[in-house]
Formats: C-alpha cells, structure tokens, sequence
C-alpha cells in the first residue's frame, strides 16, 4: 500500500470518527444524567434516518437541513417518551434490568413501527452531493463524508457549549456526578431528567439523519450502529464527553485500517469483538485509564 | 373464636388426596404431560404435530433461560449462541454416523463448554453490563461461524439422514426435553443451588456476605441452562435438516429466548412454560397471518409487563386469584 | 400463614396448568380429524417472500405464477383423465417473510396438511435451501422459481425441480461474453478482475463459473482479487477500498438486489473507474435506476430471462403480464415462475391423476416447447435443474435495457469500454 492509500484511509477514518462520536454522545447523556442504558437508541436513529429521507423525497428540503431540524423535533419527541415511560422508572444510582429491558421493549415496538410506515426494503438518500468526490492534493474523499462530518463535529461543539456555559449544563454535568449532591445544590433533578433524556434522543435523532446521508437504511439499521455507540462510550468511559470522542477515533481507527489485514466478511465482527474485550479488560474504559495514571502521579 | 381449619382440610370430606400442594405439583403436570402424549393418537394432523414439536422446543429454552435469568437474575441476550452450537454439534455428529440422542448430549456438552468460555469473563460484571456483553459475544460469534468454513459457513450445512421420516419421533423427542428442563428447573429450585441463585438475584454482594460464591453460581447454572439450550438446538436440528448461521445464531433468536419467560412470568417454574406456549403457538398461528406486527406486539408486552405486571402472566394470575377471593371472602387471603 | 401460601401457590399452579391446557387444546382440536378437500380442484401450495428483503422479487413471481393458474383456469383448468373432467387449480398461498425456518415450515405445512400436489416457491438460494428438504420427506414435488444453487441439485433428493439455470452458468457466460468483447476488439486481452462475490452459494458458484472460463481461456483475464462480502450489509466501504487498492479493470460482483444499490453508491463515491461493470444477475432493475440513475448507466448483469428476447410467446406474456398486474415484468423474475407453473400444469396432464410422485414422474420428462426463457425449450435436467442459457443485458441510457449476448437475441451493441 503507498503512503497515498494509508493517508486516504487515515482521512476516511477520522471522517467517520466524527460522525460515530455524535451517534454515541446521546446514550452518553442519557446514562450519565440518569443511569439508564438506552437500547431504544437504535430505533431513534432509525427514526432519525427515516425523517430526513422523508423531507427530502417529499418536499425536496435538503438533508443538512433535514438534520438540523431533526434536533428539535426529536428533543421533544424524547421528553415526551420520557414522560410517558421512562420516568416510571424508579431511580437509581446504577443501571438496572428494568430500565435496560423497558427500553429494549421500546426499540422493538420502534423497528415495528418503522417496518409498518415504510416497508422492509432499503432506502437511500441520493443528492447531487452523495455522488461528488472532493480532492485535497492527492487524497480524494466522497463530499458528502466531509459535509457529514463538519455537521457531527459542529454539533457537538454546540453541546460542550451548552454544558460548560449554560445553567442547564452545569447541572446535567451535577447530576452526572452525584445525584444527590446535585439535588441538594438545588437542582431540579425531575425536570433536568427529562431535558437531558430529549437532548439525547435529539442527538439520535439528528445522528441517524447524518448516517443516512452516508448508508443506506432499512427498519433494523440501528441495530449495529447501537452497538458500536456501546463499544464507543465503554472505551470512552461510559460518563466522559471527551472519552467520547477518543472512544470514537478508536474504534474508527480499527475498523477502517483491519480491512487490511481480516477479510471483509469479517468486519461486523470488530464491533462486536472490541465490545465484549473493552467490557471485560477496560470497565473504566480509556478515560479510566487516564484518570488512573494521573492519580498516581 | 372457633379457629379456622386450614384450607385443605376443608375439603378433606370430599377428596381428600387433593388437600396437599402436592397435588398440583405432582397430578397435574403429570396428567398435562399424558394428555401431550396421547394427543396424536387422535389423529391432529402433521401440521399440529409440528407446531408442538416447535412448542416443546421453545420450552426447552425458555425454561433453561430461566434457570440463570429469572432464578439468578442474570439476564443475558446471547443464549442463540447455545442454541446455534447446539444445533451445528448434532448437526455435524448425525451426519457422521453418530445416534441422534448421543447427537443431542454431544451438542448439550459443545454448549456447556461454551457457557463456560462466554461466562468466565463476562461474569464479572454486573447485571446490565453482562447484558450488553452477551449481546457483542452473540452477533461476534455469528459473524464468525456465517465464515466457518467446517459448516459449510454461509451456505449453511445440511443433514442427509437415511431412512424414513417419522415426525412422531420428533415430536416425542422434543416432548422429553421439554419434560427433562422442567424437571431440572424445579430440581434446581428446590435445591441450595436454587437458593443461591435467588440470593444473589435479590442482593449479590449480601449473598456472598453469607458465603456464597457468586462466581461459582452463576457458572453453574450458566452451564445448565446452556447445556438444556444446546440439547433444544439440536433436537430442532435434526428436524429442520437444513440449518444457516443466519437463523440459529440470529440475534431475534436470542431475544426470543429472553422474552419468552418474561411474558411468562421471570422466576417461577411455569411461568417460562406458559411463556414458551404463547410464544410458540401464538407466533407460529396468528402471527403467521399478520407478520408485519410481531414485534410491536412484543415490544409492547414487554414494556407493558416491566411497566405493570414484571411477574408476567403468572404474576397476573396471582393478581386476579388475589382479587377474586377477596371477593368472595374466603380464608384465600389471610386476615 | 402457611395456609394462605399453599392455597395461593396451589392455585395459581392449578391455573397455571388450566392454562396450558387450554391453550394447547384450542390451538389443536380444530385440526383433528381435518377433512379432505373436495376433490373438485387441484391445490398447488406457493410459498414466497412478499415482505422482508426479498418482498419485491417474491411478489415478481407471485404475479408470474398467479397469471399462469389465471390463464390455465380461463380454459376451464387442468384435464385430469382418471376423473374424466378439467379440474381448476387452487393457490394456497403463504409468505415466508424472507425468513428461512419459516419457509421451510410452511413447505412442510402447505405439503403435509393442504392436500396440494405440488408446491412452487424458494426465491432465493438461501430459502429454496431450506425448504429443499421437505420434497422427498413428504414425497411431493417441488419445483424453485428463485433459487439456482447447485448444492439443491446435488444431494440425490428426488422430488425436487428448478427453473433456473445454475449460477455457475452465469459466472461462465458471463466471462464468456466478456471473451466475445476481447475477440471483438473491444477490450484488450489479458486485462486484470477484481470479484466482490455474496458470502452464499449463489456467490460461490458465480466464481466457479468465471474462474472454469478463464482456465478454459488462458491468456485473456487474470483473476487479481477475489473476497466475499456479507449479504444485507450497509457499509461496503472498505471491501470497495480494497477493490480500488486492487486495481483492476474490470469489477464483478455477484450480489442480491439491495446489495446492489448499497454497493454501487458507494462504489461511485470512491471515484474508482472500471471499463466494465457487472453485479451478477442484477443490473437493469427498476428500483436501482430510481435509486442510482444514470449511475447505473453500461453496468451489464447476466440473467435468466429478458422482455426483449425476440420469441412471439415473449412479447404474448409481456402483454398478458402488463395486462394482469398493470406494470411490465420486472427483470427475470416473474417469467421462470410462470413457466413452472405451466410446466407443472403439463406434467398433471400428463400425469393423467392428481397421484403426486406419477405426476414428478411427468415433470422428469416434460417438455415445455414454447419456453419464454431463452432457446424455446423448457426441459429438467437428471438432477431437476433446467440447463437454459443465459442472456447478457446491459442498461443503455436513459433507462434503455439491450440484449447484448448471444448475438442472436441481441437487441443492441454492447458497449465496452465504459466511458469515463
């Protein structure tokens, strides 16, 4: 392979981190603030996928824009679920089964749904942009990873403002760290709750219309993007927005070089493989790591 | 006040042998099970016979998933890998020659032994944690073995038995399965096993206050449940005599196994069976004619029943005798 | 206290088991003692997809053997000569939902309680394997529409038939035209095949067929790379990477109709260029020209039948399809089916009674001599599979299909290289 071909696929891999990163941070939100794995992520996505399709093929709006509406619409579809449902669940200072098999539940109820309104076969969205190819010196790259990338990037630029900058984050931030101790500074743990469970399923939502502009999706699409959202935050450290982001290089970063190396029938099993070794070896996940070391030091 | 007699000897005038709790847990199983195994005497129809032949099977699971899921708590995604195991194991023995009930403790064993490996890590971690790994040990394994050349990989692998198809075999083989998880479920419930598991269900770091060895428990029954799994997989094998990584490995199969005692009712004995019969009747009859709802339907048992009802059907049966004899005002609910 | 604890669990027990028995019993009693259907029709179990992946093709075939039994029935059905009469054939109908225990369950259930004589169905490889098996258990015939895996064909089974040519064939005559293009002058010799083939027999019997022409042909292709891919995958980016890393001058893949749309968009964003461009059996569907557009533009796919070939009994169905459904035939898809169906009908003509092994018997032999599909002839191999050749088609623009091999059903020039 030469040097061009490594850098190609070291610009593919960093694209994709990007766009992995945005998909993972909103399972990140919702367990950090409340506990709760959420496997319904994957039928949001799919949600979200289907809902920028839906604009562009019916009224012809753009999918960048597709997305950015996506935000607000999915943030209150993900409060109103979590006044419906998630809030009778009962708190805890760990995740349980409850939650785990509650939300489960929802995402087949979800994919159901999806089968029902569009039928089982693939869709795609092809713009003028998915067929363009953009090239920086000798490396060439599809427009549209680019597009997608700058997007995941900007919006999660956008949260660490919000979280670092507003009253709503600091106390999301509280909350993440001590329930209680949040409670007694005087943070409205109900409400908080459920402004965070919308930002995450907004976050789903709007990720899923960005992986639309790149693959192509049919009900049970979110399935293998849910799983690897799992490997990126337990590499990540399952509570760290920035362990996030490292989570997501890695696991682009092995994808996108063990084509070299496994063949491609293989791939799926990367995901599934990392999940089950970051699991067991790195419970704290990388950021754990981190946090080890400079503990000692 | 005159003291009341307890229930049963209410009743002792007229049928005194139906005064123990025995009764229900002696006569009645035994007169369902006579009642299944006279039933094709009556000339039902191949169809009939296949539909409880699949029936037996998914109770076979069902009730193993419940061994470690519903008495320990442990709840885990990744059962089809058993099941699939199970399932190539006799698949690959019968088609070497070897007896199928040999076939089908052979594939019993191969699952066991992999309970082991998939438990020994993963184990370690705690409820929703080890959930999620056996979901990535689930799809890995499935990825690996559409690959596995030995089995004919994505092409799937086929069993050529000689002789004459008798689907009565069949049916009687996956009956004694069934019959055989049962029996090792209310074994294993009465058991110290059973009180382990129960222990470290309601509190694990308690339990092992008390000298229990989580570790040691968890693997124990992993292994039994895995190994009636595997026995299932390959019983249902030799039936379908064509098999794919695609479908004994898929990731609904494993689901499917999970939500079968919970609609049923998680923890107790027959709460998987009846789980197992609705799912296995139900899914095959009714569902066939309206697949496009299978899954909404149930998503929304399962919200519905974590929401509501976690006991499942056998929690709601409780529920309702509760009210009626209230009801009634008999001495049913204790003043 | 210990009372009402009995009584409960005794209780909920005994209803527990009320339960299971009740459950059982209304599921079972109606099917004892199930009568037999009248014998005034002839009931022919078709079992396909007609939701989950493969719905739209299932549907293809469907409407190609219900305008079949519509046409036989419009006669006034099937002479049967033991009864003296011509009897109406019954479709008994069951979607399998792409699922592959399911079809084979309900092979089973169409062949062991439905009283039908013959079962049509297995679209595609990966169900027909399946339901493969319940043939000889039940000693009815069953004849493919979709599948044409030769593994089906090789276990000795006895009651099976296909009406697709074996996918070896298509490997073979699709390196075969891709030789008649270099004999031409078209393309150079010795140029360099970069495979992409399904992780499925249909896959592995593709490169079979390419790799025996090749071996038959030294000097004119070189096989350069060869992987397989998982089928129903949506990222076949890397794999792509790796077949533009390659660099070849010709891409094959072999892939099913979803994979096709998935893999091509993705192929165009890598920005590679091959002078010719194949996936298989797939190329000039409806559905990819709607999703990729001129994208799809000089891709060439060789199939098992076309609406272009030249047979007055082509341009007949052509018109009877469009006619019964309200749209053209889509690809190959509802013509194998409709031919099974007519070969079927035949063989219980001939077979004289509705005695299902005297009528696979008939179908060992039949002789359809106005086949659609190409060469006229519609004949079962020893082994049940039909032995028809293929035909190549290319997509043209704007949305224009040729037959470009064989030389004599071609409609068009192929054109190779591709241009840039």
């Amino acid at each position: 392979m030469s040097a061009v071909d490594l850098l190609n696929l070291l610009v593919a891999a960093f694209l994709l981190a990007g766009v992995y990163a945005a998909m993972s941070v909103g399972m990140t939100i919702i367990y950090g603030v409340m506990k709760i794995v959420n496997l319904a992520h994957a039928g949001f996505l799919m949600l979200g996928a289907y809902f920028v399709y839906e604009l562009y093929v019916r009224f012809g709006i753009d999918p960048l824009v597709g997305v950015a509406l996506a935000f607000p619409v999915f943030f209150f579809i993900g409060m109103a679920v979590h006044w419906l449902l998630i809030r009778r669940i009962p708190p805890s200072d760990q995740p349980t089964l409850t939650s785990l098999l509650l939300l489960f539940g929802l995402w087949l109820v979800l994919q159901n749904l999806g089968y029902l309104i569009w039928g089982n076969a693939d869709r795609a969205i092809l713009t003028p942009r998915t067929l363009s190819m953009l090239g920086v010196g000798p490396i060439s790259f599809p427009t549209v990873r680019l597009v997608v990338f700058a997007v995941a990037v900007t919006s999660l630029g956008g949260l660490e403002f919000v979280l670092h900058k507003t009253w709503f984050g600091r106390a999301v931030r509280a909350l993440m760290q001590n329930r209680d101790a949040g409670r007694i500074v005087g943070v409205n743990v109900e409400r908080t709750a459920r402004v965070a469970f919308g930002v995450g399923i907004a976050f789903a939502g709007a990720a899923g219309g960005l992986l639309a502009m790149l693959f192509s999706f049919s009900p049970d699409f979110g399935g293998p993007f849910l799983l690897r959202a799992f490997v990126i935050i337990v590499l990540g450290g399952l509570e760290s927005f920035a362990g996030v982001a490292v989570g997501a290089l890695i696991l682009a970063l092995v994808e996108t070089f063990s084509i070299l190396v496994l063949p491609a029938n293989y791939q799926p099993a990367i995901a599934f493989s990392l999940l089950v070794v970051a699991l067991v070896v790195l419970p704290d996940g990388v950021a754990g790591l981190w946090n080890k070391r400079h503990r000692w030091a | 006040m005159e003291q009341k007699a307890p229930l049963g000897m209410k009743r002792a005038g007229k049928m005194r042998v139906f005064s123990r709790p025995r009764f229900t847990l002696v006569v009645a199983p035994l007169l369902l099970l006579t009642i299944l195994a006279v039933l094709p005497l009556f000339g039902p129809g191949p169809n009939i016979i296949r539909l409880l032949f699949v029936t037996f099977v998914w109770v076979t699971v069902s009730v193993a998933w419940n061994i470690l899921g519903g008495f320990g708590g442990q709840v885990s995604f990744g059962f089809a890998v058993f099941y699939g195991l199970g399932a190539f194991t006799a698949a690959l023995a019968i088609n070497g020659g070897v007896n199928p009930v040999l076939s089908f403790l052979l594939a019993g064993s191969v699952a066991l032994l992999a309970s082991l490996l998939v438990g020994l890590p993963t184990f370690r971690l705690k409820g929703p944690y080890f959930a999620i790994a056996t979901i990535g040990v689930s799809e890995a394994v499935r990825v690996v073995m559409t690959n596995f050349s030995l089995t004919g990989g994505a092409s799937g692998y086929r069993i050529m038995e000689t002789g004459a198809f008798h689907q009565l075999q069949h049916f009687y083989t996956a009956l004694a399965l069934a019959v055989v998880a049962v029996a090792v479920s209310i074994l294993v419930r009465r058991s110290n096993l059973g009180l382990a598991l129960i222990a470290i269900r309601e509190d694990e770091e308690a339990a092992s206050d008390l000298g229990v060895n989580p570790f040691r428990v968890k693997l124990l029954a992993h292994a039994l449940a895995a190994a009636l799994t595997g026995a299932a997989g390959g019983v249902y094998a030799r039936y379908a005599a064509f098999i794919h990584p695609q479908g004994v490995f898929a990731f609904y199969i494993g689901v499917a196994i999970l939500l079968m005692p919970i609609i049923g009712g998680v923890g107790t004995i027959w709460g998987p069976v009846i789980g197992a019969v609705v799912y296995g009747l139900v899914h095959e009859e009714l569902i066939a004619s309206f697949p496009q709802f299978h899954l909404l339907l149930y998503g929304s048992l399962l919200i519905l029943i974590i929401l509501f009802e976690p006991g499942g059907v056998v929690g709601l049966l409780d529920k309702s005798f509760r009210i009626l004899a209230r009801a009634r005002g008999t001495s049913g609910s204790h003043p | 206290m210990t009372n009402c604890l009995e009584h409960n669990f005794r209780k909920r027990y005994s209803v527990s088991f009320g339960l299971l028995l009740f459950a059982v019993l209304i599921l079972v009693l109606p099917g004892c003692g199930k009568g037999k259907t009248g014998t005034n029709e002839i009931a022919i179990g078709v079992v396909l997809p007609i939701s989950g992946r493969e719905a739209k093709p299932g549907q293809y075939q469907r409407e190609g053997i219900e305008l079949a039994i519509h046409q036989i029935n419009q006669s006034g059905g099937i002479l049967v000569k033991q009864l003296g009469k011509k009897l109406p054939v019954k479709e008994v109908f069951y979607d399998d939902g792409s699922d592959q225990a399911k079809s084979a369950g309900l092979v089973e259930r169409a062949m062991s309680s439905d009283n039908v004589v013959a079962v049509l169905g297995g679209y595609s490889t990966a169900l027909g394997e399946a339901e493969s098996v319940m043939p000889d258990r039940y000693q009815t015939p069953w004849i493919t529409t979709g599948s044409a895996a030769t593994t089906i064909f090789s276990r000795g089974y006895q009651y099976i038939f296909g009406t697709l040519s074996p996918t070896d064939l298509l490997g073979y005559t699709t390196a075969e035209f891709l030789g008649s293009l270099v004999d031409h002058g078209k393309l150079k010799k010795g140029l360099k095949l970069a495979l992409a083939l399904e992780n499925t027999d249909h896959g592995v019997d593709y490169g079979k067929g390419i790799d025996k022409w090749i071996q038959q042909h030294p000097g004119y292709f070189r096989v350069v790379f060869s992987e397989k891919f998982e089928l129903g995958s949506t990222d076949f980016s890397g794999l792509l990477q790796k077949v533009k890393n390659a660099r070849a001058d010709i891409f094959l893949a072999d892939a099913h109709l979803q994979d096709y749309i998935t893999m091509h968009r993705q192929y165009i964003q890598t920005g590679t260029y091959h002078q010719m461009i194949s996936y298989g059996a797939r190329g000039p569907e409806a559905d990819a020209r709607k999703a990729l557009g001129d994208a799809t533009n000089y891709i060439f796919a060789g199939i098992w039948w076309s609406d272009k070939l030249p047979y007055p009994q082509v341009k007949r169905f052509v018109a009877d399809y469009q006619g019964f459904t309200g749209h053209p035939p889509d690809s190959w898809y509802p013509a194998t089916a409709y031919d099974a169906m007519r070969a079927l009908a035949t063989a219980i003509e001939q077979a004289g009674g509705l005695d299902k092994t005297a009528i696979r018997d008939q179908l060992r032999t039949v002789e359809l001599k106005d086949s659609l599909l190409p060469g006229q002839v519609l004949r079962f191999g020893k082994n049940g599979q039909i032995n028809t050749p293929f035909v190549i088609v290319q997509n043209k623009p704007t949305a224009k299909v040729d037959i470009v091999y064989p030389p004599e059903a071609a409609t068009g020039e192929a054109i190779a290289p591709k241009p840039h």
